[in-house]
């Protein structure tokens, strides 16, 4: 299978400023996304997320690098053809309604009339605004802008799909809804390219990443690669035992009534704390070994470079 | 077409936007009060009402184009509307001329509007159709064109405020041809003239649109001068957008 | 894959050379047909805006403080418009247009001199000259320069002495006014024939001349208005002979014995006056330029 997305040492830099100050943007990325998979893009604010993006959909012209979709040079017209595009905080003709939007799009990729109706209905129905269809944009919530703004990327029906930030802004439930899209995507064979803040939807749904800092990729690969199984501590609360009676099995971290709120460091003191709890006759509230997470990985790469 | 359907949302856009019918407002004002400053007048009636009637479509027609055609090209990258706009096949030429055409459309239907007023007002104090002023309005339409490609040619890389300080140095500029001939008539042949021969030949004369005095007065065009100006606006005006999909086409959208 | 990421470059490379080439190619076009627009020969109609000068008052309402301003542009236009040979007619509307001027910014002064230039030498119509001048100096009491020209005007083209004695001594007094125009007024007053006032004038000035040559102007002009009055008085006394005696009287002295006059006088340098007896002329001996 061929990559969907292959990027090769990019470099793009800026000049800006009135007494023109070069800034270089990105410093030679590197990475590539199969076809078929869920590829996740992090970094801080700043890294080059965006830019990174806009190279791939020929809003910028990179100084350096290639950048091929499917096989085919990123500005051909047959590459262009198969990539759907949401960008972040996305904003939209406001005097159109959903369905009108969604037809120039389609006339755009000159799609014919009975197709083009057909496909707006389903891709409405798809991201849950079939009720809004005559509905003008100007009156969309930003939730409901951002799911117009999915049917759009999809008008095409694209093998790549490539979103900028879609779940920001969200509440957990539309977060939901768009995960779930997501997935769905790569059970139709689509590939999908996000960056996102919220890496807790990053582990959860995606199959690969890249971290990118300062214009460089730092770290890429699986995520199961990437984070391992270790466990690095246990959290543990418990009820009816007063703090004092756990000093050197754990660290008290917070007492709310009589809850204690633990972190076990040693994996073998968990057992010894548990066999504390059980001979006091307290209660435990709730025990979970924290795993390694993507966050912590995002934290201890940003942080190291 | 993809032009077409560019050009279709951006007429849905303009003729949405205010300003247009404050302009038609006050033209419609102009052409009628010039029934009230005719009274005023040493000489003949009808001539004012009809200066002013072309005036004011010449004049409000140029203000629609610049005050509109500056800010399209702009919102949409200020807006970032522009964004899921270019990231589909399409050529940044076709997003070019799609601005352009839409906004032409629109120029025509406000043309056609205060044209008819105008006809109406000159009817009521002739009791004539005078259809060779639709003569002039034509030109000054062609006229229209080549500043809204100008205000588009500005838009898709400065700020509207600027972008109207220029279009509107355009039209000036385009007006007082006469001025630099005069002077060049008056300078002596060498480097310095030769210079100012090419300028002259360079810049735009749109004197070449103006037959407003021609028609109040029924003077004899001369057939020539027909063609000549109209393939004048149509070139000047496929130059302007050429330069302006030039601009356009690597431009970083940060 | 390199081949791949290679061509977009070029065709992009050729796209950019097709554009430039358009653009080249347009502009060519255009300067071209530039060229052809300008041999075609169009009419002009001359004058044709004059139709669009409201009146006065109403202008002055309608330039909402800027009225200075549109005098300037009024004037400006003005002059253009009767420099142009071509509108016979143009010179019916000249007391309206400089009405207007005058409505506008009274105080400009430039526009009534030149309305009056043009009405007279041009428009061969010196009441509006008059006309033009007087509003000026109505409007602006303490302009010399207005009064000044209507006197030459009075003086040179219509020999109205007593007009342009009247017009003199308005603005003889007048700060600014060159001390000449004292001068002119005396002159005036005595091709006028009011040799007395004349002469008081004359005297005057010679007295406060302040420097020889203003003197000896004053002196000759004072010898030819004496001359005037005394070869007045000696031709009257001739004339009474010739009644009387039925002949001219063959020398002046006879004028003396036959008591016609009581004492001959003599000329301001103590000439006497030279007399023909066959035609009764009496003129002084000496031109007074030549003294």
């Amino acid at each position: 299978m061929a990559d969907a997305i292959k990027i090769e040492n990019l470099k793009k830099s800026f000049r800006l400023g009135f007494i023109p100050k070069t800034r270089e943007i990105l410093k030679g990325i590197s990475f590539s996304v199969k076809e078929g998979e869920i590829f996740g893009y992090l970094g801080p604010n700043g890294a080059g997320k965006t830019t990174t993006i806009k190279c791939l959909l020929g809003l910028i012209f990179p100084d350096a690098g290639t950048i091929e979709i499917f096989g085919q040079p990123h500005l051909s017209t047959r590459a262009r053809q198969a990539l759907g595009f949401l960008p972040e905080n996305p904003y939209f003709y406001d005097y159109l309604t959903a369905s009108e939007f969604l037809a120039f799009y389609a006339d755009l990729f000159g799609l014919p009339r009975d197709e083009k109706e057909k496909r707006i209905a389903r891709l409405l129905k798809l991201v849950g605004l079939e009720r809004a269809a005559s509905l003008r944009l100007r009156k969309f919530s930003r939730g409901m802008l951002q799911r117009v703004g999915l049917a759009q990327a999809l008008i095409n029906d694209p093998k790549l799909v490539i979103l900028d930030e879609p779940l920001g802004g969200m509440d957990p439930l539309g977060r939901k809804e768009i995960r779930d899209i997501i997935v769905r995507f790569r059970e139709e064979g689509k590939t999908v390219f996000f960056t996102s803040h919220i890496l807790q939807d990053i582990e959860m749904i995606c199959d690969h990443v890249a971290i990118i800092v300062g214009g460089r990729v730092v770290k890429q690969g699986a995520l199961q690669d990437l984070v391992s199984e270790k466990v690095l501590f246990t959290e543990m609360t418990v009820s009816g035992v007063p703090p004092e009676a756990f000093r050197g099995l754990g660290q008290s971290l917070s007492t709310q009534g009589d809850r204690v709120f633990l972190k076990i460091l040693e994996q073998g003191r968990v057992d010894d704390v548990l066999a504390l709890v059980r001979e006091r006759k307290g209660q435990v509230v709730s025990l979970s070994p924290r795993t390694e997470t993507l966050e912590d990985i995002f934290v201890e790469t940003v942080t190291g470079t | 077409m993809k032009i077409g359907a560019i050009a279709g949302i951006t007429f849905k856009e303009a003729k949405r936007d205010r300003i247009l019918y404050l302009l038609f407002f006050f033209a419609a004002v102009a052409i009628l009060a010039s029934r009230v400053l005719a009274i005023l007048t040493v000489g003949d009636r009808v001539k004012i009402i009809k200066d002013v009637g072309l005036a004011s479509i010449s004049i409000f027609g140029v203000l629609m184009a610049v005050l509109i055609g500056t800010s399209l090209v702009y919102k949409e990258i200020d807006k970032k509307t522009i964004f899921t706009l270019l990231a589909k096949p399409l050529h940044r030429a076709e997003f070019i001329l799609g601005k352009f055409f839409g906004l032409v459309l629109t120029l025509l239907v406000m043309t056609a509007g205060m044209s008819l007023i105008f006809l109406a007002i000159v009817y009521l104090h002739t009791f004539r159709i005078e259809w060779t002023m639709l003569v002039a309005v034509a030109y000054i339409f062609l006229e229209l064109v080549l500043i809204t490609a100008v205000a588009i040619l500005f838009s898709s890389f400065s700020t509207p405020i600027l972008s109207s300080i220029f279009s509107l140095a355009f039209y000036l500029i385009g007006h007082l041809s006469w001025g630099l001939e005069l002077l060049i008539k008056k300078m002596q042949a060498g480097a310095g003239r030769t210079a100012a021969q090419f300028l002259y030949t360079f810049l735009p004369d749109l004197e070449n649109f103006n037959f407003k005095t021609e028609v109040v007065h029924n003077l004899p065009i001369p057939a020539g001068i027909f063609v000549y100006s109209f393939f004048y606006g149509i070139f000047y005006t496929a130059f302007i957008l050429g330069l302006a999909i030039l601009v356009f086409r690597r431009r970083d959208f940060i | 894959m390199t081949d791949m990421t290679r061509k977009p470059a070029a065709a992009r490379g050729a796209a950019t050379s097709l554009l430039v080439l358009f653009l080249f190619a347009t502009c060519a076009s255009f300067m071209a047909l530039k060229n052809k627009t300008d041999t075609i020969a169009r009419r002009k109609v001359p004058g044709a805006s004059i139709i669009y000068i409201p009146s006065g008052k109403f202008l002055k309402y309608a330039t909402f403080g800027y009225s200075a301003l549109a005098a300037d542009l009024i004037y400006l236009w003005a002059i253009q418009y009767f420099s142009t040979p071509t509108i016979d007619d143009r010179f019916s509307h000249l007391d309206h247009i400089f009405a207007i001027i005058s409505d506008l910014d009274p105080t400009y002064l430039d526009p009534y001199e030149t309305g009056a230039l043009i009405a007279q030498a041009e428009g061969h119509d010196t009441a509006l000259a008059f006309k033009i001048l007087d509003n000026g100096f109505a409007k602006n009491p303490t302009q010399w320069l207005l009064p000044f020209d209507a006197g030459h005007i009075a003086m040179m083209n219509l020999k109205d002495f007593d007009l342009a004695k009247k017009y003199f001594e308005k603005c003889m007094d007048l700060p600014g006014a060159p001390e000449f125009t004292r001068r002119l007024y005396a002159n005036a007053l005595y091709r006028k024939g009011d040799l007395e006032t004349s002469w008081q004038t004359w005297l005057e000035i010679y007295n406060t001349a302040s420097d020889e040559r203003t003197k000896k102007i004053a002196s000759n002009h004072l010898y030819q208005v004496k001359t005037a009055v005394d070869t007045g008085r000696l031709k009257e006394a001739a004339g009474r002979f010739r009644e009387r005696f039925g002949r001219w009287p063959s020398e002046l002295a006879d004028l003396v014995r036959t008591g016609l006059v009581q004492a001959l006088p003599k000329d301001l340098d103590g000439q006497d006056y030279v007399y023909d007896p066959k035609t009764g002329e009496v003129k002084a001996a000496t031109i007074p330029w030549r003294r």
